[in-house]
């Protein structure tokens, strides 16, 4: 039997990519629209009320718009950050947060928390999480390097975890030093809020997700000849070290940004790459940018219910994250291999 | 020659000799076996071949080039492995494991055109596995995931596609333990494709393997290895003696003997 | 892997939330912003157990049975770790028998001299008995803490914030079980017929609508805490003359979004800080965050008022006073003011 294959693989996943990408402009544009306060699309873009008293516009552009914006930034960068670092360890499970990233992050957090106010020089929250992650970062990467060339991914997933560990011991050493209300900020900090209220958050990190998505571009299909294993990889002709090393700058700054922006919210991360993958298959050039797409609709739907499902009160996006994506979790640990 | 390996030697740092000065040649056409117990270095040296690891001193030339010496791309487009075991990290169908040999011959951004699906095509035909193109990896059988590999691995090497005729160097097929996951029936499966790929299609293969019936079955030459040295190297007939598969192994030659003329003599 | 390490993260924030962790008292900023998030923050979320955030607690929850047989003689050795409720003893003359308070008591400059045991979350429970107390003020909610006097056969006074009225009504229970009935009424009249003052001197003035806001991430419109229609801020604004914007929601607190003020465009907002760290020139500076939405009332009018003073945040004797700064803000006119 003879098979006679005319185009790749490839092709056939385009028309998903594209429609992840209709679902995300569909998400970002229709979310300010939505919310518990009913607004009119002709007086938010009236011309004739000035923008200082039109309240449908106020709410519009500085309520719902930032938000919506940051979810998508926030929802995209954590996606594909899961599907880099997932690919970088060769393990599915793999989350952004898995190496130590966010424990850097909600370290710098809970310092600006707690010593913010009587010490300004620890900055603003966003400031001081960024920060955190960076540090994070750095120091896996010192760990992981130190002993030979290139990263080894069980090397880099040991040094993580025990990142994570010691940052998590720094936090709760930290919190030892902070009173009630500080706890609760944090605490609340790590449930993830895309409430920005201004576009200053988005556009600061905004730079930092284009530089790693532009090492992303690069590494769709070094991942693919990863899954296959290093030495099979590079005797394939990819630039391991190179290939790794851009994987896991990338995946932490886009964690990092993302983190600084919204707080640690879980599960995008992780099942967003995962559905994805049920419907294009595994090849990294269709996998990253759906779902950088869909994990950007993803979770400006999943703030639009936070802030509406129990209305005048908000979820905390991360618990509404959770609730979708626990459920979703377990079902692939057990139903499916 | 078109592989040649002089005075390898290699140590991990801060530990033992693997190999302690390896010197052979590869012809091109050939089907060479490197023959040897477990933790003789055979698996090190195919490493060390393939530019996975860097000999301590030593070279390997490829085609009359220091294979150090050789860019990245140009080296995998001359020189594929098929490693002992695959296991994916996530679920490629066949097709996309093959068109995965095409990377060295495409640019960063390049995706797969006709002349690289043809290529696919074609080494998946020439290994008996065109019918699994479109199954996940993940549910073939070990016989048939080596097969697919070794398609994978002809795919990297096809230059046809870009029209450049490889006088310069002909391609290098390597392979680690091709048979040592697998039971009898894909093990002559995986050695009737090795013999059809040197017969009718000149490939150049360079194996190792532990169990001597398989070398003698496939190979025209063998290279025994023990503890780092080689201590024998020619056609398998000739290298296969009751006293050097003793030494190779440690078994007394009597047992060695019967063991040759039951599993080897009764093969060839 | 990392869902686990975050599930641990937040369980072990929890754990330390919970658990009497026994070294010493002295943890935290100090300032009765403690006092405040007791009362108001969600803290089930931190494991720390309401009775029901929406349902007003009426104080002093029975406990233990021991209790009856020492309310016979008034106790003469008392500690008290909520600091409304050291305050309420000071105030009746009880702050002699005051010999232990929690490590967030600022009030009255007494409180300097006596011994810190801890707080709501980290009671030092050997220090606590080493003072040999015959009577302990604790919060409804440290249940381990109340088992365990219980068992030492030390009484406990049980007490949750909860709203305006309930703070008289503590003071007049407190009289009675510490052996000043007479000095406690009097005080809980005067405090009744100050704020009675307060409410005829505002009444039939239009009430402005009022977002009481007691958190918010310095320097951005994030992580914004308001009063919501529970409670005894609540009640405090609602006697200081203002209209609670968000009094249908039945909770004592409520996170607010940008777009819940831009709904309910409050006419005033009114922040309640902490005295410490809040100078002039921060509050200043923490004004002009709010200029980003100008179609608020209360930000085009320039009605945001930032009031940087603890008595605001504890519902103690001094509430009558909180509310007074509450409503000078509110009808400037009716205290004939600039």
């Amino acid at each position: 039997m003879t098979l006679h294959k005319t185009a790749s693989p490839l092709r056939r996943g385009l028309p998903i990519v594209a429609l992840c990408f209709v679902t995300m402009v569909a998400a970002v544009l229709a979310a300010p629209f939505i919310g518990s306060t009913p607004i009119r699309a002709r007086e938010v873009f009236s011309p004739t009320v000035a923008f200082a008293d039109n309240v449908d516009a106020q709410i519009f552009f500085i309520a719902r718009l930032p938000r919506a914006l940051a979810a998508a930034l926030v929802g995209g960068a954590l996606a594909a950050a899961g599907v880099v670092f997932q690919g970088l360890l060769r393990n599915p499970l793999a989350t952004p947060y898995t190496l130590g990233v966010s424990a850097g992050a909600a370290l710098g957090a809970m310092l600006a928390i707690t010593f913010g106010a009587s010490w300004p020089v620890v900055g603003s929250v966003e400031l001081a999480s960024l920060t955190g992650a960076l540090v994070a970062v750095f120091v896996v990467y010192l760990l992981a390097t130190a002993r030979q060339q290139g990263l080894s991914s069980t090397v880099l997933l040991l040094a993580g975890v025990t990142l994570n560990a010691f940052f998590s011991a720094l936090i709760l050493f930290v919190q030892y030093a902070s009173d009630y209300a500080q706890i609760f900020r944090a605490l609340r900090w790590l449930m993830g809020d895309l409430d920005v209220v201004s576009y200053r958050p988005i556009l600061s990190a905004l730079p930092l997700v284009a530089i790693a998505f532009a090492g992303f571009a690069f590494l769709a299909r070094p991942l693919n000849l990863l899954a296959l294993g290093a030495d099979a990889a590079g005797t394939r002709g990819v630039d391991i070290e190179r290939a790794q090393r851009i994987a896991f700058l990338g995946g932490s700054l886009a964690t990092g940004a993302a983190v600084s922006v919204g707080g640690p919210i879980g599960f995008v991360g992780i099942i967003v790459p995962h559905l994805v993958r049920l419907v294009v298959g595994a090849d990294h050039r269709l996998v990253l940018p759906a779902s950088t797409f869909f994990g950007a609709a993803f979770l400006v739907v999943c703030d639009m219910i936070a802030r509406t499902v129990i209305a005048p009160i908000e979820l905390p996006v991360g618990v509404v994250t959770a609730v979708i994506g626990g459920p979703f979790f377990l079902w692939l640990l057990l139903g499916k291999r | 020659m078109l592989l040649e390996a002089a005075d390898l030697v290699f140590a991990y740092p801060g530990g033992p000799q693997i190999l302690e000065g390896v010197s052979f040649g590869v012809a091109d056409g050939a089907l060479v076996g490197v023959l040897g117990p477990n933790g003789s270095g055979k698996t090190t040296l195919l490493h060390l071949i393939a530019r996975s690891l860097r000999p301590t001193s030593g070279h390997v030339r490829l085609g009359g080039a220091d294979v150090s010496s050789l860019p990245r791309r140009l080296l995998a487009r001359r020189l594929a492995v098929v490693p002992q075991e695959t296991v994916l990290a996530f679920d490629y169908s066949v097709l996309e494991i093959v068109l995965m040999g095409r990377y060295p011959h495409l640019g960063v951004f390049e995706v797969e055109g006709p002349g690289d699906l043809s290529a696919a095509m074609t080494a998946l035909e020439s290994t008996g596995t065109a019918q699994l193109a479109d199954r996940p990896f993940r549910t073939l059988s070990g016989g048939e995931k080596q097969r697919v590999m070794i398609a994978s691995a002809l795919a990297q090497l096809d230059d046809s596609a870009v029209g450049t005729t490889t006088d310069d160097a002909a391609p290098l097929l390597l392979l680690d333990e091709p048979t040592a996951s697998l039971d009898l029936r894909y093990q002559l499966e995986v050695a009737s494709l090795l013999r059809r790929l040197h017969d009718r299609r000149h490939v150049t293969i360079l194996l190792t393997t532990h169990d001597l019936r398989f070398a003698a079955s496939v190979c025209t030459r063998v290279i025994l290895l023990s503890k780092g040295h080689v201590i024998a190297e020619g056609p398998p007939t000739e290298v296969l003696t009751p006293s050097r598969v003793g030494e190779l192994y440690e078994i007394d030659p009597e047992m060695a003997s019967g063991v040759i003329s039951a599993e080897i003599r009764g093969w060839t | 892997m990392k869902l686990v390490s975050r599930i641990c993260l937040v369980a072990s924030l929890v754990v330390l939330g919970v658990g009497p962790t026994g070294t010493s008292g002295t943890t935290g900023t100090p300032g009765p912003w403690n006092e405040l998030a007791l009362a108001i923050f969600p803290l089930k979320m931190t494991g720390i157990r309401f009775l029901g955030p929406d349902v007003p607690v009426v104080p002093d929850v029975p406990v233990g049975p021991t209790s009856a047989v020492y309310q016979r003689s008034s106790p003469r050795r008392i500690i008290s770790i909520i600091p409304a409720v050291t305050e309420m003893l000071f105030a009746m003359g009880a702050g002699e028998q005051v010999v232990g308070v929690s490590s967030y008591d600022r009030y009255p400059a007494a409180v300097a001299s006596r011994e810190r045991v801890g707080a709501l979350l980290d009671p030092n429970v050997e220090r606590i008995f080493a003072l040999k107390p015959d009577l302990v003020v604790v919060y409804g909610t440290q249940q381990e803490l109340i088992a365990r006097l219980d068992r030492a056969g030390v009484p406990t006074f049980g007490y949750q914030h909860a709203g305006l009225a309930d703070i008289t009504i503590t003071i007049r229970r407190l009289g009675q079980r510490v052996g000043r009935s007479q000095e406690a009424e009097r005080l809980a009249a005067q405090i009744e017929r100050n704020i009675e003052e307060i409410r005829q001197r505002v009444s039939g003035r239009p009430r402005p609508r009022t977002a009481l806001l007691f958190d918010r991430e310095s320097g951005t419109l994030r992580g914004m805490y308001a009063s919501a229609g529970v409670g005894f801020m609540h009640d405090m604004l609602e006697v200081a003359g203002g209209a609670d914007a968000f009094a249908d929601v039945k909770r004592q607190s409520l996170q607010l979004s940008a777009e819940m003020l831009l709904a309910r465009a409050p006419e005033v907002i009114v922040e309640i800080q902490s005295s410490e760290g809040w100078n002039a020139e921060k509050i200043e500076r923490e004004r002009t965050v709010w200029q980003t939405l100008t179609s608020v009332p209360a930000v085009r009018t320039g009605r945001i008022h930032i009031l940087a003073d603890d008595r605001l945040s504890i519902p103690g004797p001094r509430v009558a006073d909180a509310i007074r700064l509450l409503a000078r803000v509110l009808h400037p006119a009716a205290f004939g003011a600039q």
